[in-house]
């Protein structure tokens, strides 16, 4: 087996490797869709052909790709991440004001997903037959058969448009409520899955033999026994809605790193989209190596 | 004088496709306060169950004949509400069991989940809890017991973690123990510790216990009274003494008979047809390192320097306490472990020279058979497939067929043609063992390798698989290597002993001579830890000294 520090190198250029990969992938792919920055800004503003053809030449979109790539790679090295294509002002600004109103969201649906797959899970757990226990299912299968834009859409028909208690744009809560529903039913089926096996554990068993309160052995040795598939579960939400939630940032209007994605590819705003990209990636590594430290300080026991 | 529990026509029932299955059948006994009683069964006999019965503790599908009564103290525990039940389980009657591994929650210290035990039971702060579970860690005669609740139980050996799950079953100060075969998991020296905890804490605070195992000899070194149950039915129950001395049923006959006859050694007839027996094994300067663990950890030795001949015809007994290096000679010797350094000859052959892997031929000749006979059939084979895979892997053909050739070795191992249709989960552990043993023997190898292969199973079923082997070596010239820490076990198949400690071998002689006048400290502790029928059960507690201890 490998010493630590070699376990800590080995995923540090893991992760690196798939930064480069991601970004290389997304580099040839949106150049590859049909039109460039230039030809939408041709559509919109009506430049003429020998306009356009300057345009591209000062943006430096005549140059090759592998040209184009080194210097983005350069740049990017050195903490530069260029400049927007349509808003003229440094990727880096736009990403910072949208990355806060992303996490926002996420934290907060997740945070709610997370509340509620706990909750009826350690309830259902506790009392099989019981109606919370039938939400195990019923959220479940809500999260798989219905996607969080319907949901939105309807939402946004019923209580913006129809009733009028809330704006259309600019909403939070109907967000978080949808994306905290959506995550629940992803955590919550494997979780009670999970707590119903270790119920027949011979230690849970001990437990029983002690004398101790069912909710205590569900809260206190159950739940804690349950704790790596629960965090596993929620990094891999956690990860979906770090781009996941790019339609219901477009849905309803807020401006976060999903609405700048959008925008960005709309207007085939290649250093936008190659920054949106590569944020994403990271942020995903970081949250997957988190989920990981996690999961080893719950469980103290040596892998393998 | 009331008994302190008086147990009346027990039966528990489970459901099955056609109707309810009896699995203990009206069973009835008593017992006073600081008694013993010893309940003896083979598995399936449904001790285990009438253990748990005690606490309410059955799986929820089990189903309690309504005639049965459980009366403790002035109440009958199957009457009451399930609150007042939790209220008795581990202040009134607590309970043990048999993998201290599994019994103990794996993510909490074992500090917190004796502290919890405590808080349950009495009114205190988590201070003073604490304090008292070091009191209880110190009682239960753990090292350091001031510190090692910090510990995780992983972190702990199997007979410290038994110790902390006794610390936890006294934290409510319980009137009765329920022991259910709580030393089969450990060493023969980790048990006798075990053996002795559980008697002076008996004696000091008058437990009465119930003391439930599949070995006689352990349950007369611990009962006042037995009771022998099988197939759900008391077959017999008295004195301790009078049970041993004259048992009255044809089964505890055998069941004594087969335990004092392990005690004799049957010498193999070791074929004379060969003058000089072919060396099948050889080990000179073997050392096995397995990497360790943790950042800039240094390997482990799991076995130094260690030097070991068998012939064929032979069969060399390899004993030691768990992690003494044993299995790791078997597993190297069949190429699962890669030796650091040594050399290993197999039939002549330099295993180095192969890069320490077995080639096809030499996995014919040599085959492990090994100790858990659930785990190493595939659940998903019938037992034809899983009897024919050495045939295909092997690429070897019988002369009369593979077919032919497996129904033979079934019959060999006291098995018809009946169950090659069988899937393992509905053989008997005794049945997949002899199923595992028949496919180590397809391809007629020279060497076999048992680690630990009758552990699991039952006294009667251990003969059948012991002799069976015996024949083999008499008929084949099979050479064994049988891995053990069962002593007699051992006693009865092997020629020589080897003694392991620590992965140095640290005895070899001809097995009466290691038995009889071991020479190495370690082999005495062996022996003298193993439990035997001749221990005098313990004496009924006089009245005097009841008395002193009801009023202390």
């Amino acid at each position: 087996m490998v010493t630590l520090l070699a376990t800590v190198l080995i995923h540090i250029a893991r992760a690196a490797l798939l930064v480069f990969g991601v970004t290389v992938l997304v580099f040839i792919l949106v150049r590859a869709i049909p039109g460039d920055a230039v030809d939408v800004l041709a559509i919109e503003g009506g430049l003429t052909e020998s306009q356009a053809e300057a345009m591209r030449a000062g943006l430096g979109l005549t140059a090759s790709w592998l040209d184009q790539f080194t210097a983005w790679c350069l740049g990017a090295l050195r903490g530069e991440l260029g400049e927007s294509l349509r808003f003229h002002v440094p990727v880096a600004d736009l990403l910072l004001q949208a990355i806060p109103v992303t996490l926002a969201l996420g934290a907060a649906s997740l945070a709610t997903g997370f509340v509620l797959a706990v909750a009826v899970a350690l309830i259902a757990t506790l009392r099989p037959r019981s109606m919370v226990a039938s939400l195990v299912d019923i959220l479940n299968i809500w999260s798989i058969a219905i996607p969080t834009f319907c949901a939105g859409l309807v939402a946004i028909l019923v209580f913006s448009l129809w009733l009028g208690w809330l704006p259309v744009l600019g909403n939070f809560l109907v967000p978080v409520i949808i994306l905290g529903l959506d995550a629940a039913g992803q955590i919550v089926k494997p979780l009670h899955e999970e707590m119903k096996e270790l119920g027949t554990a011979v230690y849970i068993r001990t437990a029983r033999a002690k004398g101790l309160h069912p909710l205590k052995i569900v809260v206190g040795h159950i739940l804690p026994a349950a704790a790596p598939v629960l965090l596993a579960m929620t990094g891999l939400v956690a990860a979906s809605f770090i781009g996941g939630a790019l339609t219901m940032e477009v849905l309803f209007g807020l401006p976060g790193v999903g609405s700048l994605a959008f925008n960005a590819v709309n207007g085939r705003d290649y250093p936008l989209i190659q920054a949106v990209v590569l944020f994403l990636a990271v942020a995903v590594i970081l949250i997957n190596a988190l989920t990981d430290l996690a999961q080893r300080l719950v469980d103290p026991r040596p892998e393998g | 004088m009331a008994a302190l529990l008086d147990v009346r026509d027990l039966g528990i029932a489970f459901p099955a496709p056609n109707g309810m299955v009896k699995v203990v059948d009206r069973v009835s006994w008593r017992l006073d306060a600081g008694q013993t009683l010893g309940i003896v069964g083979e598995s399936g006999s449904g001790k285990s169950l009438t253990g748990l019965a005690l606490l309410r503790l059955l799986p929820a599908t089990a189903r309690l004949d309504p005639a049965s009564r459980i009366r403790y103290r002035d109440s009958d525990l199957l009457d009451l509400s399930e609150a007042d039940m939790r209220s008795r389980r581990g202040s009134g009657l607590a309970m043990i069991f048999q993998e201290p591994m599994a019994s103990l929650h794996p993510l909490l210290t074992v500090g917190r989940q004796v502290v919890e035990s405590i808080r349950r039971h009495t009114d205190c702060s988590n201070g003073e809890a604490r304090l008292k579970a070091a009191a209880l860690f110190d009682e239960a005669g753990l090292p350091d017991p001031g510190r090692i609740g910090r510990r995780y139980p992983h972190e702990l050996s199997g007979g410290q973690q038994q110790r902390v799950m006794i610390a936890m079953a006294l934290a409510g100060s319980p009137d009765i123990l329920v022991a259910d075969e709580p030393t089969t998991a450990l060493d023969t020296t980790v048990q006798a510790q075990i053996l002795d905890l559980l008697r002076s804490l008996q004696a000091m605070r008058g437990l009465a216990m119930v003391f439930i195992s599949h070995d006689l000899a352990v349950v007369t070194s611990m009962a006042h009274k037995i009771m022998v149950l099988r197939s759900g039915q008391v077959v017999e129950s008295g004195s301790t003494g009078a049970v041993l001395s004259a048992p009255e049923s044809a089964y505890t006959q055998g069941l004594v008979a087969a335990r004092r006859r392990l005690g004799v050694r049957t010498q193999a007839t070791v074929p004379s047809r060969v003058m000089e027996p072919e060396c099948a094994l050889e080990l000179r300067d073997l050392c096995v390192d397995y990497p360790g663990r943790g950042p800039f950890a240094q390997p482990v030795r799991a076995v130094e320097r260690a030097s070991l001949t068998l012939s064929a015809g032979r069969a060399l007994g390899l004993v030691g306490e768990s992690g003494s290096g044993k299995s790791t000679i078997g597993k190297a010797i069949v190429g699962l472990a890669r030796p650091t350094s040594g050399e290993l000859t197999l039939f002549g052959r330099p295993l180095a020279d192969d890069g320490w892997r077995l080639s096809r031929s030499m996995r014919r000749r040599c085959q492990i058979v090994l100790q858990n006979p659930y785990g190493a059939l595939n659940p998903r084979l019938t037992i034809e497939q899983a009897l024919i895979e050495p045939f295909v892997t092997l690429g070897l053909n019988p002369p009369n067929g593979r077919r032919s050739r497996i129904v033979a070795g079934l019959e060999e191992v006291g098995l018809d043609a009946g169950f090659l249709d069988r899937f393992p989960h509905q053989l008997s552990g005794g049945q997949r063992q002899r199923v595992c043993i028949a496919r180590a023997l397809m391809s007629e190898p020279g060497l076999l390798i048992c680690d630990e292969i009758v552990s699991a199973l039952d006294a009667s079923i251990q003969f059948q698989v012991l002799d069976l082997l015996n024949r083999m070596r008499a008929a084949r010239g099979l050479a064994l290597l049988f891995i053990g820490h069962d002593l007699e076990v051992i006693r009865y198949i092997a020629d020589d002993i080897a003694v392991m400690h620590r992965g140095t071998i640290v005895e070899r002689a001809c097995a009466d001579d290691v038995l009889d006048a071991p020479q190495h400290p370690h082999s005495r502790a062996l022996i003298a830890a193993m439990p035997r029928l001749d221990d005098a059960a313990p004496s009924e507690p006089d009245d005097g000294w009841r008395a002193q201890h009801r009023s202390a």
